[in-house]
Formats: structure tokens, sequence, C-alpha cells
């Protein structure tokens, strides 16, 4: 401000000071060209005479001397100012003459493109999103058209318009103030006052248009679930773009504030096949932003279609029997487990054909935005989060589940034989540390060999062999390296991602001594590898952790041999309803295990179904004879709370397919009840369960417990 | 003997003197100055078109009320083209009293009316502004005022006075506010002051003082700025608003974070988009979709910049440049300082008006509300610019009774 002000004044001491100079100038030459005199008082000239008294006649006074025709003229002595003006009159032209060749010629060609840069406006049209469907073409998710009432934001400041709106709508006023008042989607946007609104409403506001105005009535295309929350986590929900997402290009395409994006799920993973090609127009507008001319449109391609390998048929079953398990009444906390997951994948291609999560969610109510009553009451600590997908992000002990892989590497290095027994009292202290660590079966199993510990899930014929890692290990003889155990589970994968087809993916945790000193290194005494670090990871406790698909993946590689990326997506199809991508069996690779150890282990999984009374009494039940399949249970137990139940099984045995694991969190006894649901999901792939290819409608969970009743029946029944 | 008399002494004898040589006094060249004539005819005519251009798809305007003003102007042109302007010279009080007036009009209860923070319309019918009216009285004022002293203005406390009374429409139009009229009423005065013969040392000391006086005013604004409700720090005497239109030309990489900035950047987009020959007529952009705020007001150079380019401008400049140069012959060659002062206020007016207007659309000169001589629209100026022509042609055709020496 202050630097304007003195530039301003400078600019006019300089104009000042070159007018004088060039008077002065002139005035010196006038007096030495001119000897005339200068005094105007002593002219003869017409007009007011100087003279005049000014002080006594305010009229002044006018003395013209007649009949003589003047000698010189007022201007006379005036020529140097007459110069003066004429340099002011030609300097204001010269320089208005050259600001306007500078803007007009030299930089005329900035100024246009600002000037179209007024004019031009490109108005996207938003494309429809390609559908979802399941492996048999079944939709799991559809677009249909929603009957969308808009308002200005400056309809806020109307409340007749908004009274209007209220009667018409049916919304309470207060709403439709809330509504109109919330600029999440911008400012400049259009505020969403109700969506699907009935035609009757949409023609009485259209007829009315003057009542209302500000108003508008748009046909939007929205998401349409038309089985509710099934398979919501893996589907996921879109929504409007984040200012993060606006501002990304590594997609490859712009997105804009007005289009929806995925935000979760598939729809999120393959959001720029779904998305489709926005139309264009380029449109001429005014200053008011209304459209003058269109220039150029191009129609909006809807997205592609997204087959996916899930069988909704399978998914169907896996969603009803977690949800009938955990919340029958519909609150968690009124049947068994506060939440759980169950995954069903074909071990052959990989393809998963079932993935459920409870808590779940329903997408229907985020295709506008995600209520805030609803993401309230999804993040309160009573509905349990029912926006993770515990498949893949569900992070749990392995229990016994893990038995199959560390019997193997028991065998591997010699530490058990097909013909080594040992004998097992219900409690074992092989470190001699006198903390004293127990079978499940308090009582004990007596004498058994690797299979019978593998099918009764003895803990103690495991405790021997962790302790066999132990005494070879750096602590004992040294013969192995402190992470001979861990690097061979970890041939199944574990501690890894599995690479499907889903963003953040968990990796879970193998135990290692330099994971613990790097862990603990605030708490040295708690830093140090000990020998019961190998007795807990050995049969799936401690410090590991694992995903249910890790543990899908990793029995497929004991049922098959391969390790195969699990993946969700079968085929895209463009709009002609050609595939334009198909998936492809990906083995991530063979872990380097001896065939007869396999088959042993195979074995020993086969026959712990059919012998263990729950888990054979769950298949029955689900139509499959327990024969058909093999499968382990497990139960990772927690200081403080109840166990979580696993069960995994795969099938058929002859020519191994199928694997479905399922994990309830507090689910207590793994054969007790998390068996019955990977049975029925187990028998639905299998065709067995006599209720053909049924899909129903799923409801997202309602986010309401009540308190789970710690009921241990004294100790874990594996 | 009352100088009214007198004069229509004189004038008894000259009509005698003019019967006798009928011929050569009636000789309509003596009357009527054909430069004046053209040049005026060519910058209604250009004026007109750019206007009507301007005002195409605005309802908020209509073609046909200027051409009103422009009929009225022509009917006061013709009352001041026969009106001996020597008359008018002794009547100094009676224009300073007409002239304030005029400029305080507006505060008369019923018929003044408040727009946008300014006192400067009243309501008769039709809305005018007797400011802009006041500009012809002021010239009439300023110029007799200064030719009593027979171009030889030199003693101080003459000076002192003459520059007081020249100061009291300008504190009169203040009270709107107006700063823009009151600017083009300080040039008027300046420019009859120099013109006058007022001392160039004098004119000097009043120049210094009036910088002073406007640093004067920032300084004690800085002492009585206070802090507003909402935080911001806001001045008595000249408010952030006027400080803004005042001082944004300056500041042009934060044009458009006001209001006044915005209209400036689109003004000058439409001048800079016009190119060498323009977009052509009714084609602009900037001024039919209205970017181009106040487009036949104010900003209407900008239209014609946009629509007939750089050519377009020439044209016009050579245009004022002849109207200037035809009324600086007129006042060359007048014999009466009256007549002389008369156009050379006139002659600041209009420069004063095509600089701060041009000026101003180009980034150039603040902001301020003055219109274009013969382009803009309003009725009220395009009246007072033909009033304007009047009295020069009522300058040049009242030589011719006593002989134009020329």
């Amino acid at each position: 401000m202050l630097v304007a002000v003195i530039a301003a004044l400078i600019t006019i001491i300089v104009l000042v000071g070159i007018i004088s100079v060039v008077i002065s100038v002139r005035s010196h030459r006038a007096s030495q060209d001119q000897s005339a005199t200068n005094d105007i008082a002593e002219l003869e000239n017409i007009g007011v005479s100087k003279d005049a008294s000014i002080a006594n006649d305010a009229q002044g006074d006018v003395r013209v001397r007649s009949g003589e025709r003047p000698s010189s003229k007022p201007s006379d002595s005036l020529s140097r100012r007459f110069a003066a003006l004429g340099v002011l009159a030609g300097g204001i032209f010269a320089l208005l003459g050259a600001k306007a060749w500078t803007m007009q010629v030299m930089s005329s060609d900035e100024y246009s493109d600002k000037a179209l840069d007024n004019l031009m406006t490109s108005v996207s049209t938003p494309a429809p999103r390609g559908c979802i469907y399941d492996r048999n073409g079944i939709a799991l998710v559809n677009n249909r058209t929603s009957q969308t009432v808009l308002a200005d934001p400056d309809v806020i400041s109307d409340p007749d318009v908004m009274r209007r709106l209220s009667a018409v709508l049916g919304i309470p006023l207060g709403v439709v103030r809330q509504r109109i008042s919330d600029s999440s989607a911008g400012a400049q946007s259009k505020r969403v006052v109700a969506s699907d609104v009935r035609l009757r409403d949409v023609a009485f506001i259209s007829e009315h248009a003057d009542s209302f105005e500000g108003v508008s009535v748009e046909s939007r295309t929205v998401r349409d679930y038309p089985y509710g929350a099934l398979a919501s986590h893996l589907i996921g929900y879109t929504g409007s773009p984040s200012q993060q997402e606006l501002d990304s290009t590594s997609s490859g395409r712009v997105i804009e504030s007005t289009d929806v994006v995925g935000k979760s799920g598939v729809e999120l993973q393959y959001d720029n096949i779904l998305s489709g090609d926005q139309g264009q127009r380029q449109l001429v507008v005014d200053a008011q932003g209304n459209t003058v001319d269109v220039i150029s449109e191009t129609s909006p391609v809807k997205g592609f279609d997204l087959h996916l390998t899930i069988d909704a048929h399978a998914q169907y079953v896996a969603d009803m029997t977690l949800a009938q398990l955990i919340a029958p009444s519909g609150d968690i906390g009124t049947g068994k487990g506060v939440a759980g997951a169950v995954v069903a994948m074909d071990m052959k291609d990989g393809g998963v054909l079932a993935m459920a999560s409870y808590p779940t969610f329903d997408p229907t109510y985020f295709t506008n935005g995600i209520p805030q009553e609803i993401w309230d009451l999804y993040n309160t600590d009573e509905s349990n989060a029912p926006m993770i997908n515990r498949v893949v992000n569900g992070q749990y002990a392995a229990a016994s589940t893990f038995k199959a892989f560390t019997s193997m590497a028991g065998l591997q290095y010699g530490f058990a034989n097909y013909d080594t027994t040992w004998n097992c009292t219900g409690s074992w202290d092989g470190f001699g540390s006198g903390d004293i660590q127990k079978c499940w079966n308090t009582k004990g199993h007596g004498t058994l060999d690797l299979h019978g510990g593998i099918v009764n899930s003895c803990d103690v014929v495991f405790y021997e062999i962790a302790k066999a890692f132990f005494d070879h290990g750096p602590e004992g003889t040294g013969e192995l390296s402190d992470t001979a155990l861990q690097d061979y589970i970890k041939q199944y994968r574990f501690g890894s991602t599995t690479g499907i087809d889903l963003a953040d993916e968990s990796i879970g945790r193998i135990p290692t001594p330099e994971w613990k000193a790097e862990h603990w290194k605030n708490v040295p005494s708690e830093a140090i590898w000990v020998g019961g670090d190998y007795s807990n990871m050995i049969i799936g406790q401690g410090d590991v952790l694992i995903t249910p698909l890790q543990l899908a993946v990793a029995y497929g590689g004991i049922a098959t041999g391969k390790i195969v990326k699990p993946h969700l997506m079968k085929e895209v199809k463009n709009n002609t309803g050609d595939s334009v991508v198909e998936s492809d069996v990906e083995v991530v690779s063979e872990p380097d295990v001896n065939q007869e150890h396999l088959k042993y282990v195979c074995d020993s999984l086969h026959d712990m179904v059919s012998q263990s009374k729950a888990a054979s009494e769950a298949f029955y039940e689900a139509g499959i004879d327990p024969a058909l399949v093999s499968g382990k249970s497990g139960t990772a137990e927690h200081a403080d709370r109840i166990p979580d139940a696993w069960f995994v099984t795969f099938g058929p045995y002859e020519d191994p397919r199928y694997v479905v694991v399922c994990v309830i969190e507090q689910g207590d006894g793994g054969a007790d009840n998390a068996a019955p649901v990977a049975a029925k999901v187990m028998s639905a792939l299998l065709g067995t369960d006599g209720k053909d290819d049924e899909v129903g409608h799923i409801s997202g969970s309602s986010g309401r417990s009540v308190e789970l009743q710690y009921s241990s029946s004294g100790g874990r029944q594996d | 003997m009352p100088p009214i008399q007198q004069i229509d002494n004189i004038k008894k004898t000259y009509v005698k003197k003019s019967s006798a040589h009928a011929k050569r006094s009636r000789d309509i060249s003596s009357i009527v100055c054909t430069p004046l004539i053209l040049a005026a005819s060519l910058l209604l005519a250009f004026g007109l078109l750019i206007c009507w251009s301007a005002v195409q798809g605005d309802a908020d305007y209509s073609f046909t009320r200027q051409l009103t003003g422009v009929a009225g102007g022509l009917v006061l042109m013709a009352i001041f083209w026969a009106i001996d302007y020597r008359k008018l010279g002794g009547a100094s009080y009676i224009l300073l009293a007409i002239s304030v007036a005029l400029i305080l009009s507006p505060h008369l209860p019923v018929i003044g009316v408040t727009t946008m923070g300014a006192t400067s319309w009243i309501n008769i019918g039709m809305q005018v502004q007797p400011g802009e009216f006041a500009k012809v009285t002021v010239v009439l004022f300023a110029a007799s005022l200064v030719a009593r002293y027979g171009g030889k203005l030199d003693q101080p406390l003459e000076y002192c006075k003459v520059v007081l009374l020249l100061l009291i429409p300008f504190i009169c139009i203040m009270s709107q506010p107006d700063l823009g009229t009151g600017l083009v009423y300080l040039f008027i005065s300046a420019v009859t002051l120099v013109m006058g013969g007022a001392r160039f040392k004098y004119l000097m000391i009043t120049l210094a003082l009036g910088i002073l006086a406007i640093i004067g005013v920032f300084i004690i604004d800085e002492f009585l700025k206070y802090e507003t409700e909402s935080g911001e720090v806001e001045y008595k005497l000249l408010k952030q608003y006027q400080r803004s239109r005042l001082f944004v030309f300056m500041n042009q990489d934060s044009l458009s974070q006001t209001d006044d900035g915005y209209n400036l950047q689109q003004a000058m987009i439409a001048i800079g988009s016009g190119g060498l020959f323009g977009k052509g007529l009714g084609s602009s952009t900037q001024s039919s979709l209205g970017f181009l705020p106040e487009a036949p007001t104010d900003f209407i150079f900008c239209v014609l910049a946009e629509e007939f380019g750089f050519v377009g401008v020439l044209a016009l400049l050579v245009m004022y440049g002849f109207l200037i140069y035809t009324s600086v012959r007129i006042a060359r060659n007048c014999g009466n300082l009256f007549g002389m002062l008369i156009v050379c206020a006139i002659i600041g007016m209009w420069l004063f008006q095509i600089l701060e207007n041009i000026g101003m659309c180009c980034g150039l000169m603040p902001i301020t509300g003055i219109p274009l001589p013969f382009v803009s629209y309003g009725s009220s100026f395009m009246i007072v610019n033909f009033a304007m022509l009047g009295l020069i042609a009522s300058v040049y055709s009242h030589e011719a009774d006593i002989g134009k020496g020329v």
C-alpha cells in the first residue's frame, strides 16, 4: 500500500519535472525571440479586464473597449503554457497508444488465451460403472437409475423453497436444511436433498419449477446391490473421490469431483476397469455459467464388467452361516463368538470362491455418501469393526492348524519319524525351566506317534519336536540355524502377502530371534530367544500371526503340492460381451518338501476329520461323508478371553480341489464351532447341501452387541 | 452602469456593424467551426456504434435512452451556442452557487438517491447525476474567476483566494462522496489556473501542498485506523474498499483477489484479446457474455478495444486528438481571456477523463467511475459533453462578431 502511494507520488513528481523543463526551455527561447512585452495587463484585449475590483463587485466588472480590433490575443503571452498543454495532451495520447500497443499487439496471444479460458468449459458426463458378476454370471452389483433432487447451495437462504421441499419429499425441514448446508461434496456443487425420489414427486417439482428456484432433479446412475451385504467386503463400496484421489494422476485417468470411485474391495482394485470413459462436452459459457454453445460432445462409455471367481451360492452360505452363528438374533454376542471370517478357494487355480467376514456392512447405505449415523455406528466398539475384511486383514494366532506345517518340518529334519513315539501325560516341561506347558488334553494322550499327534492334535508331541529344534540350534549343538523351523514354515508363504487382488493385505508374523530382539528392544529381559518360543511357535501360538487367506493358500500347498496366487478376478468383459482379460493360474512356488512326508501328513489330516467326533458330526450334518474331506481344527488361546476357533478343510480326498478356512473370534472350540461353518461351505461347493444354487439377501450387521459370556469348559477341545 | 446593460449595448453595436457587412460576417464558417463539428460528429458516430454494441442483450441498458441523451444534448448545445458566453463572465459567484446547489442536491430528502454508498443521484422522473451537470458550471465558474485577473495572477493573497474558491466544488462533491468527479473538478481548476497565467512558483507550491495533503491523509489515517469486529484493519478517511480500488492497478499479481481486481483483470483480457484488428462488431466475448462488468459505462473502452482491436483504439485516439487539437486552436485564436479559459478548462476535462477512463481499463490508473466522453453509456454525461461543445462553439462563433484575427 505504502509502496503504491510512494510510486504514484514519484510518478507525479517526475511528470511535473519533465513538463517544467520543457516550459523553461521554451520560455528561454521565447525571451530571446520575442522582445514584445509579456505584460498582459497592458494588452488591449477584449474581455474581463484585470483592473476590475473583485473585492467590491461580486458580479465582476466587465469593461469592453468597443470598435477596436485586438492587436494581440491573451494566448500570446501564454504560448509556453499552451505548449505545455500540447505536451500534456500528446503525452496522454502517446501513453495510452503505447499501452494499447503492448497489450493488443505485443502480448495479445496471452490475453486471448485468458479470454478463451473464460469461455471454454469442458463438462464431463459420468460413465456408468461396469457391473460385477459371480463366476456363473449372477449379478452381485448392478446399476440402477435414481431420481435425485438437488439444490443449489444458496437455497439455504430461501426458507420458502426449503419448506416446500420438506413438504413434497416428506423430509423434516431440519434435515433438508442440514443436507443443503453440507458442503462435503465441494462448496460450488449442488447438494443432494433426496435420492430415490418417487416419480410423482419429481413430476410435481418439475411442474412447479417457479416455486422451487435453485432446485433441480437429476437421473443418476447408482450402484445397486441385489443381495444387500452379500460379499460386501470383497466387492467393497463406492463414493465420491477424496482430495487425494482427485490430485493423483497415477492411475492414468482424470478423476473429477462428481465422479464415483471405488473405495474398497474389487471396486477399488479394478476401479480403472469398472469406471469407464466419461463423456466430454466442450461448452462455451457466459459469465453466469450458462451454456451458450456446445462445441463438441462425446458420449460416456460404460465401464467393463467384472466377472469374479466367487461362487454366489457358496458366498451366500458363508455369509449366512457366519451371521447365524455369531448373531442369530441380529446382535453380536447372542450366538458363538464375536466376529468371524470364511474363505473358500479353488486350490488348483487360486480362484477365491467365497470370502465372508462378519460383522458386515451393506454397501447400499453408501451409494449416496455414507450417512453420518451409519459411519458413527460402525465406528463404535460395539459394532466390532464391520468395515474390516477379516479374511485378508484379520490376523490371528494359527493355533493347531499350524501343526500340519510344523510336523513336516519335524519330519524333514528327522526330529520325528513315521515310527517315533512320544508319551503325553498332559503336561510337559522339557526345557526344565519349571514353567510347565500343558497339552490341551490335560489328562494326557498316552503313547502316540506323529500321526496320532496330528489327529489328536497332541501338543506334547510337538513340544518334543520343538525341543529338538532348540537342542540342535545355536543354543545347543549348533547344527541348525535359529530360523530353520521358520524358514521351513515360510515355504508356505506365511509372513508374506498371498498376492490376492485386494489392497492392503496383512502379512501376519512368523517370529524369529531377530524379530524378537527388535520387538522387545526396550525390555531386554524379554528380548532373549528361548526354547519356549519354539514350543509356542510349533503349535501356532505365541507370537505367530496369520490371516485366514494365508492359511487357505498354505493348505492348498499341502493338498496339491503347489502354492498358487489367490485371485478374485475371473475375467473382464467389454461392452460387447467379449472377454478382454482373463486370469491365469499363477503358481507362486512349489515348496521343496519330501513327497512321502507330504502324503503322510495329508493322510493324518484326512483321518483327523473322521476321528474327531465334533468335526465328523459337522460334516455329516452338512451332507458330506467326513471321509471325503481332510481337515484340521485349531483353538487359539488367549490369556484373558475366550479362544479363537479355527477349522480348515480341503477335499475331495481323491482329487483335492477346494479348501475352506473358517475362523471365529472368541468362538471357543475349533471343531465344535468353526467346523460346522467350514463344512457347510464345503458342502455348498461340492453341491451336496441339496439347496441347488440358492442365493439370497444378506443384511448388514446391526452394529450392536451384547457381552459374550466367558464359559470356558475347562480347557481347549482341539 | 450595470454590466448586463453594458453588454447589451455592445451587442447592439455589433449587430449594427455586422448588418453593415452582412455578407462577410454571415459567412457560415465564422459561426460554424467545421473541424470541431467534424471531430465531434465522428466521435459521436463511433461512440454510438460502440455503445449500441455494448448494450446488446442487456436489459438494464437502453440504447434509446442514450439517443435521448444525444437529442437533449443537441438542444442544450444549440442553446449554449446561441448564448454569448461573455454574458456569463461576470457571474462567477452565481455560477459557484449553482454548482454547489447541483452538487449538494442529492442530499435533498425526497429526490436524493443513494446507491453503492454514494449519494450522487437525484430522481426527477428519471435518475440523473447533478454532479455531471455541475461540470459545466464548474468550467464556467473557474474560467470566469481566473479571467478576472487578466492572465496575471501574481498577488499571493489573491492567488490563495482563487485556489480556495476553486476547491469549493471539490469539497462539496466529496460529501457524496464521489472522488472520480471530484478529481475532474480539480483538474478543470488546475488547467484554468495554469492557463490563466498564475505564477509558476505559486503553482509549484500548490502542487507540493497537494502532495503533502495526500501524504497527510495517509499518515492521519494510520493513526485513526482501528480494528473492526471481524478483526480487520479499517481506516477512517480512506476506507479499505476505496484503497483497494485506487491501488489495485499497482498490484496486478493479486488481481483476482478482490472484485475490483477481477474487474480490472477482465477489462485487460478484453483489451488484449482484441488484438490488432479486433473480433468484429458484436463478436466480443468478454463483454457480450458478461465477463466484463459495467461494459457499457465505465469499461466501454474495453468493448471498443475488443471488437475493433488496436486499429479501433488508434482511430478513437486520433479522433480525440483531432477534437483536442481543434479546441486548442480555438482557444489560441480566442481574443477573449474568459473564452480562452473556458475552452482550456473543457480541454482539461476531456483530457483527464480520457486518460483516467482508458488508463483505468488498461491498468495504468486507479479504478474510478469516470465515463469516456461521447462513448460511455449515460445520458447525463452525454448532455454535458454537448453543452461543452456548445460552449466551445459559442466561443468560436462570438469571436466572429469582433473578428477572429486569425
